[in-house]
């Protein structure tokens, strides 16, 4: 292989060179960007449970409470019995799990959405203590209330107050700001998990729905290995039964309803055509730009190139121009993907992960999480697609090299 | 001119299905000699050209070279053959379009092991030597007639062959370039000692020729 005949021939045959570089980088371009749309679905499928370190949030529906006063579960989240916790934590590909009880508090003057958080965990409403933006965080297990921040405004209590939920006295030791956490973390009281467990336990109306010991909880969030979360998720269902709710990723992709969201299937299929679009690409150009060539082979080889000769420029060619053909369409891909990245997507979230009640406000809206879609090109798809850029190329190049080089000089130079 | 025989053809015949267009030639060429193949166009001087000088192989018959029968050389050792023992001219220069006039020159270098400045200054000297020095970076766009086949000629002559065969040399030029380029083929044969096989159909060319070989309708009539 001679680079001087390689650089020249690319360089010189501009024209040539552009329209095989370009026709491949498109192809490249459409198969990284698919990808990247899909992986971009996949992520955001994640975000509304990513920011209180969760993959997978589990509750059981149970039924309505038959008289909205004191302490209730809403109906979308009784009793998950302390047991079945312990065998949950124990499955294969989970991490971690953290724990929380979601409590509607009907007091004669007021209703409370009440979250009852442990106090340290990485996984769960517990990550709300980076959230605290006045006052404190709960300390050593005593009965202290945090209220969410547009809720203490709007009802102006204030740090120092003492509030009286279900007959006890909670006093405030500071606001968070739950507005950009998942939306199953939000409420307007939060207490410690013991304050909750003990609320519901001593709730006849909880109890009479749903029999809850001291250790029980009614939502359980768990941090989980990826490749896992769909068995997993089969096997929680075993565990607690037909009315559990496993919200995972895949759940909320579901509910996206996008193409790329809907079916691996599908960007798999797509991601084949543009390879199958690239590669057909690459081989008509290419062997448009062969058969020109025709009379340039058979004076190498009168001049005394080998076959092997021929075949390995030819090669080389093609596996430089499909190189650079990758790099392009990377850069395609690379500045599509920052177009899309400012697309906004919102998630649907169902109101089985955020229970309100209908008659307070907003209680029943459709609540979304609006993001932007994080499109991005991760290296391994990068190099993905530059390799196989390549292999096209050498493949191409190796092929058409073959079948030009079997020509014989005296065939197309007789004729001048 | 010595007396030893460097080429020489036995009783070839070449066929194209049922068209023969070479008939039972057998001819010899010695070394440094400068023969000239003349006769009608379609009388099958190219392609008496083409199996003498390993482009082609015959239907029957059989080629020597430098005592070394080539006939039954497969494709890619008479690819060797033709970039070690022989050079050709031919009438459309058929440089390549996108290499320089150096990079021409040195084109049969090019599959060879050696170190690239040697490539380059073998491809220089050649060039300074047909007048050329000054186009070396050129492309053949930029290079007129005359000049294209002085390169085609330095490119013959990049491995030292021992015998150079030109197809109708002057074919694509004007007659005063053309006289040029007859008078630098007779130069390299005189000075140099190199054997040359030149096929035309102008019986004026030939008068520099030591000997002429005639063909008619495939058969030679010396």
């Amino acid at each position: 292989m001679n680079w001087h005949y390689l650089r020249n021939e690319l360089y010189h045959q501009r024209r040539r060179t552009l329209i095989s570089v370009i026709g491949l980088s498109i192809g490249i371009a459409l198969l990284v960007i698919l990808n990247a749309l899909s992986l971009a679905y996949r992520e955001a499928a994640h975000q509304p449970l990513k920011e209180i370190g969760a993959d997978v949030t589990v509750q059981r529906a149970g039924d309505v409470p038959r008289d909205l006063s004191g302490v209730v579960f809403p109906c979308s989240a009784v009793t998950i019995r302390d047991e079945e916790v312990k065998k949950i934590s124990s499955l294969p590909g989970v991490r971690g799990t953290g724990k929380a009880i979601l409590l509607w508090v009907f007091d004669p003057k007021r209703a409370w959405i009440v979250l009852g958080i442990e106090e340290k965990n990485s996984i769960g409403p517990a990550i709300l203590r980076s959230s605290v933006t006045e006052g404190r965080f709960f300390e050593g297990g005593k009965p202290e209330a945090i209220v969410e921040a547009a809720y203490a405004r709007r009802f102006n209590i204030k740090i120092g107050d003492s509030l009286s939920v279900a007959n006890r006295t909670f006093p405030v030791v500071g606001y968070l700001d739950a507005s950009r956490s998942a939306k199953i973390a939000i409420a307007n009281i939060y207490i410690p998990l013991a304050e909750a467990q003990s609320l519901a336990h001593s709730s006849g109306r909880v109890q009479s729905v749903s029999p809850f010991n001291q250790g029980d909880v009614n939502l359980l969030f768990i941090s989980a290995d990826q490749e896992k979360i769909v068995e997993m998720a089969s096997s929680i269902k075993k565990i607690m039964g037909a009315k559990t709710t496993v919200a995972t990723p895949e759940s909320f992709l579901k509910l996206l309803g996008s193409l790329f969201a809907l079916s691996d299937k599908f960007t798999l299929a797509a991601s084949l055509i543009a390879i199958i679009i690239a590669v057909l690409i690459a081989f008509k150009t290419m062997a448009g730009n062969i058969a020109e060539r025709v009379r340039e082979i058979g004076v190498l080889k009168a001049v005394g190139w080998t076959n092997r000769n021929v075949v390995t420029q030819l090669f080389a060619e093609s596996v430089i121009q499909c190189f650079l053909a990758g790099i392009l369409g990377l850069a395609i891909a690379g500045v599509a993907a920052y177009c899309l990245s400012f697309m906004k997507v919102s998630i649907p979230i169902p109101w089985e992960m955020s229970p309100t009640p209908h008659f307070l406000p907003g209680g029943g809206d459709q609540i979304f999480k609006v993001l932007r879609l994080p499109v991005h090109i991760p290296w391994d798809l990068a190099v993905f697609a530059v390799l196989l850029s390549v292999i096209i190329g050498g493949m191409t190049g190796a092929l058409l090299g073959r079948q030009i080089s079997k020509i014989k000089p005296s065939e197309v130079l007789r004729h001048e | 001119m010595s007396n030893a025989t460097l080429l020489s053809g036995a009783a070839l015949s070449k066929s194209y299905g049922s068209l023969q267009v070479v008939r039972n030639v057998s001819l010899s060429i010695k070394a440094g000699e400068f023969v000239c193949l003349v006769g009608k166009s379609g009388c099958g001087k190219t392609t008496l050209l083409s199996l003498l000088s390993g482009l082609e192989t015959p239907t029957s018959g059989k080629v020597m070279l430098d005592d070394k029968n080539i006939t039954d050389a497969t494709e890619d050792e008479l690819a060797v053959f033709r970039r070690e023992h022989v050079g050709f001219v031919f009438q459309s220069f058929n440089l390549i379009p996108t290499l320089s006039a150096w990079e021409n020159t040195a084109l049969p270098l090019f599959p060879v092991k050696m170190p690239a400045d040697e490539r380059k200054l073998r491809a220089t000297r050649l060039l300074e030597k047909m007048e050329l020095g000054h186009r070396l970076e050129h492309l053949p766009s930029a290079l007129s007639g005359g000049e294209k086949q002085r390169v085609a000629i330095a490119r013959a002559l990049i491995n030292k062959p021992k015998i150079i065969f030109a197809d109708e040399p002057t074919g694509n030029l004007d007659s005063t370039t053309g006289e040029a380029i007859m008078k630098l083929l007779y130069t390299l044969h005189t000075e140099d000692g190199v054997a040359i096989l030149m096929v035309t159909h102008e019986a004026e060319l030939s008068k520099t020729a030591d000997r002429l070989i005639r063909m008619h309708d495939g058969e030679v009539m010396e």
